[in-house]
């Protein structure tokens, strides 16, 4: 499944958390419109490249689905942030 | 003859392993669920795959000559993740793999990226399945831990 929502959490000195959720499934629909508008110079960019657009698009795809549950996680006495794809 | 099978004893004509080796190996190969044995209890634990390759990095470090408390930061990455880029990998143009390889062989890295096929691509992704590296480093004020595993 395609992740839906990452979380961005930052801590300051103060210990003061800032959490942004990103509505991930957002950001695909504005840029669904967009690739669809797009795919004929793709398409063309694949074939001089010689990379088949169908195998493209499909490990495309494969690594938008894998992107759910990575985690990124840095911590310091100062501050701290994490990345969280959901 | 199924091709592991072929390329354990092949290594083992060749005196690469020894005959225990080999026969644990085979077992291991022909086994559909392989079994690690517990280390305290001497029974057996069904070996998962892994889901996620993990990196932890625990950093101690002096900046300016004062102490600037422990930066630890911790990694998680889906094996599936892993998976697509080696498949990733596959598309590149051979024109590119090979100006790839040139300049890792510049660098003293000699490492064939054309290796790198789908069809080895579980195997290489198994293989991962034992990979544990730690790396700890204690230079002039810095006290530096990192390990990479999967789970």
């Amino acid at each position: 499944m395609i992740p839906f929502v990452a979380v961005v959490s930052l801590r300051n000195r103060e210990s003061r958390t800032f959490r942004l959720w990103i509505p991930l499934f957002l950001i695909w629909l504005l840029l669904l419109p967009l690739a669809v508008l797009l795919s004929p110079f793709i398409f063309v960019a694949c074939l001089i490249c010689r990379v088949n657009p169908l195998q493209g698009l499909a490990v495309m795809w494969q690594i938008l689905n894998a992107l759910t549950d990575t985690n990124i996680e840095v911590e310091q006495r100062s501050a701290g942030m994490s990345f969280h794809i959901l | 003859m199924n091709e592991h099978r072929r390329q354990i004893l092949q290594m083992l004509a060749e005196g690469k392993i020894s005959a225990d080796e080999a026969e644990r190996l085979i077992a291991a190969t022909e086994a559909p669920v392989s079994f690690t044995p517990n280390a305290d209890s001497g029974a057996a634990i069904p070996k998962t795959r892994p889901k996620y390759l993990r990196v932890l990095v625990d950093a101690e470090e002096t900046r300016d000559g004062r102490y600037d408390g422990p930066t630890k930061v911790n990694v998680r990455v889906p094996m599936q993740l892993l998976r697509a880029g080696v498949r990733l990998a596959g598309l590149i143009p051979a024109q590119a793999l090979d100006r790839a390889n040139h300049a890792m062989q510049e660098k003293g890295v000699p490492f064939d990226l054309k290796q790198i096929k789908a069809e080895n691509l579980e195997e290489l992704v198994e293989q991962l399945n034992d990979l544990s590296v730690d790396v700890d480093q204690k230079e002039g004020g810095a006290k530096v831990k990192v390990r990479v595993f999967c789970e």
